[in-house]
C-alpha cells in the first residue's frame, strides 16, 4: 500500500497486541491527520484502551508498527514517546492522588523546558478555571469531573501535537460530560491540537469528531467520516439506540 | 532522679536518634518508589562507616572522609538496585523482600570473610572531642554536630521532595509508576536517584555511628537497620518527616528506656523498639503519621 508519509501525524499499521498470551488487538490500522479529531468507539472490552496504550508502548506490540511525525516509535520506552509530543489522559483519570492539582500539572510538564511552564500553566488554568481555584488541593479530594479536567489539563501541559483521551466521559454526569466535550472542541479549535479519542458515549463522540473507527472484538468493524457514520443504519441500530 | 538527669539522657540520645532518623528516611524513600523494604540498607550504612574508618586512618580531612563514605555507599546502593532488585522487579513483593534479605546477609558475610567479625577502632578527630557544660549538663560537640547536621538534611530533603521536579516525580512514581511513565517520567532514573539519596544518608549515619561509638564491625548494620526500618513504619511509610521524627522518638526512647531501669537491664535497649512497634501497630496500624503512598 502506497501512502504519503507526511500526510498523517500518527499512523498505526496492522498492529497486534495483548496481555501475555491473550491477544486483544487483531490487525488494527488507524490513521490520524494533523488537526483532526478522530474517535474510536465500541463496546466495553473490544480493545479501544489497549490500542491507545500500545501507542505509548504501555502494551507490547506483537506485530505491526506505529509512526508518529514520520518516526517509528514502536520500540521507544513510554517516557520517550511522550516527550515526542503526545499527551495522554488515561482511562479512570489516574491523577496522582497524593499530589496537589498544581503538582500534577508539574508532572504533566516534566518533558518541557522550565521557561515554558508558566505560560502553559496559565493556558490550562484559563481552560479549566476550576483547576486554578483548587491548585493547592490534594487531587484525591477532587470530584470526578474535576479529576477529569485535571487529567486532560495534565496531558495538555506539554502542549502536545497529539492528545490521547481514554473515556473522558466515564462515570460523569451527562451535563459534566458535555461540558468536558465542549472543552475538547475548544482545545482543538483554538490551538489545532490533534485529538485521538476513545469513547463509549458514541453519540457525543461522533458529534465531536471528523473521523471515526468502530471497533468490535479487537478489530476495526467500520470506519468513515463521523457524520456519515452517524447516519449509518448499522451504527444507529447498534450504538445509538435509534431504530 | 532529677530533671537534669533526664535532660542529660535525652541529649545523649539525640545522636542515636539522628542516626536512626537518617536511616529511616532512606528506608522510607526506597519503599516509596519501589514498594521494597530494603534490608540491605543496614549494610549500605556499614559500608559507609568502614570507608570512613579507612579514610580516617589514611589521615584524610573529615570533609573528604564524609565524601568518600558517601561515594562508597552510593556505589553500593546503585549496584544493589541495578543487579539485585531491578532483575526481580515485577515478580512480586515477596521475591523483592527475600532478595533484599539475601543481599543483606551476603554483603555482611563478605565483609566478615575479608575483615573478620571483630570490631575495628574508629579514630575520632581531636576537634570533634570537645565538650561543654550547661550547669551540670554535659554536651559534646560531636553530638551537637550530628544533631544539627541531621536536622539540616531533613529540611533540605523535605524541600527537595516538595518543590523540585525530581521530588515531585519521586512522589508520582511512588503513587503509580506506570502512570508516571505515561506522563514522560523515566521511572528507572527516578528509582536510581532515590537509591543515591537514601544510600548517601545511610553513609552519613555510618560516619556518625563511627564517630560516636569509636568502632565499626561488619554486623554493625543489623540492629540500627532494623530500628531505622521500624522508625520508617512508625512514621507512616513513604513519609519523610514522619520517618525522621520517628527516628528521634526511637533513639531517645531506647536510651530513656534503659536510663530508668536498673543498670543490669542496659543490654535490653533494643527491646524498647519492639515494644514500641507492637504498641503503635496495635493502636494505629497505619503508622503515627500520614502515609504518603497508595497501599495496594
Amino acid at each position: 500500500m502506497q501512502k504519503n508519509e507526511s500526510k498523517y501525524l500518527l499512523s498505526i499499521e496492522n498492529i497486534e497486541a495483548g496481555y501475555g498470551k491473550v491477544k486483544v488487538l487483531h490487525d488494527i490500522s488507524i490513521k490520524v491527520k494533523p488537526g483532526d479529531i478522530v474517535t474510536m468507539v465500541g463496546a466495553n472490552g473490544v480493545g479501544k484502551s489497549t490500542t491507545l496504550k500500545s501507542i505509548l508502548n504501555l502494551v507490547q506490540l506483537q506485530k505491526g508498527s506505529i509512526t508518529f511525525k514520520n518516526e517509528n516509535i514502536s520500540q521507544l520506552p513510554p517516557y520517550e514517546i511522550v516527550s515526542r509530543g503526545i499527551g495522554y489522559s488515561p482511562e479512570g483519570r489516574e491523577v496522582f492522588g497524593n499530589l496537589s492539582v498544581y503538582e500534577n500539572l508539574r508532572i504533566g510538564a516534566y518533558t518541557i523546558a522550565r521557561n515554558k511552564f508558566d505560560e502553559r500553566l496559565e493556558t490550562v488554568y484559563n481552560l479549566f478555571p476550576r483547576l486554578a481555584e483548587r491548585s493547592k488541593q490534594e487531587s484525591s479530594s477532587l470530584s470526578g469531573g474535576e479529576q477529569q479536567m485535571l487529567a486532560i489539563g495534565r496531558a495538555l501541559m506539554q502542549d502536545p501535537a497529539l492528545l490521547l483521551l481514554d473515556e473522558p466521559s466515564l462515570g460523569l454526569a451527562p451535563i459534566i460530560a458535555e461540558n468536558i466535550f465542549e472543552k475538547l472542541e475548544e482545545i482543538n479549535a483554538s490551538t489545532g491540537t490533534t485529538i485521538l479519542l476513545v469513547e463509549q458515549n458514541v453519540n457525543l463522540a461522533l458529534q465531536l469528531s471528523n473521523y471515526a473507527y468502530v471497533m468490535e472484538k479487537g478489530k476495526i468493524a467500520l470506519e468513515g467520516n463521523a457524520d456519515k457514520l452517524m447516519n449509518d443504519d448499522y451504527v444507529k441500530n447498534t450504538y445509538l439506540g435509534i431504530a | 532522679m532529677n530533671i537534669s538527669y533526664i535532660i542529660q539522657q535525652i541529649l545523649n540520645a539525640l545522636s542515636l536518634g539522628s542516626m536512626l532518623a537518617l536511616l529511616a528516611v532512606g528506608y522510607t524513600m526506597i519503599y516509596g518508589v519501589l514498594g521494597l523494604i530494603n534490608f540491605a540498607h543496614g549494610e549500605v550504612f556499614m559500608i559507609g562507616a568502614f570507608t570512613a574508618m579507612f579514610a580516617l586512618k589514611l589521615g584524610l580531612p573529615l570533609w573528604l572522609v564524609i565524601i568518600a563514605a558517601m561515594l562508597a555507599s552510593v556505589l553500593a546502593g546503585i549496584l544493589l538496585e541495578r543487579f539485585a532488585y531491578r532483575p526481580v522487579r515485577g515478580s512480586g513483593d515477596i521475591t523483592l523482600f527475600i532478595t533484599s534479605l539475601a543481599a543483606s546477609i551476603g554483603i555482611r558475610s563478605l565483609f566478615i570473610t575479608f575483615l573478620g567479625s571483630k570490631s575495628h577502632s574508629f579514630p575520632v578527630p581531636e576537634y570533634l572531642q570537645g565538650i561543654r557544660f550547661m550547669g551540670d549538663i554535659l554536651i559534646t560537640d560531636l553530638k551537637l554536630f550530628i544533631f544539627g547536621f541531621t536536622i539540616l538534611l531533613t529540611v533540605i530533603l523535605t524541600i527537595l521532595l516538595k518543590k523540585t521536579n525530581l521530588g515531585i516525580a519521586m512522589r508520582g512514581v511512588s503513587y503509580n509508576k506506570d502512570t508516571a511513565e505515561a506522563m514522560g517520567i523515566n521511572s528507572n532514573s527516578v528509582i536510581v536517584a532515590t537509591f543515591i539519596i537514601g544510600s548517601a544518608l545511610a553513609a552519613l549515619a555510618g560516619v556518625a555511628w563511627g564517630l560516636q561509638y569509636s568502632n565499626v564491625r561488619p554486623n554493625m548494620g543489623y540492629l540500627p537497620g532494623i530500628s531505622g526500618f521500624i522508625a520508617a513504619v512508625l512514621g507512616g511509610i513513604g513519609n519523610i518527616t514522619g520517618a525522621a521524627i520517628s527516628g528521634f522518638i526511637l533513639g531517645v526512647g531506647q536510651v530513656l528506656f534503659v536510663g530508668f531501669l536498673p543498670s543490669s537491664f542496659s543490654g535490653y535497649r533494643p527491646l524498647f523498639v519492639w515494644i514500641l512497634l507492637f504498641i503503635i501497630l496495635f493502636i494505629k496500624p497505619s503508622g503515627l503519621f500520614k502515609a504518603n503512598i497508595k497501599w495496594e
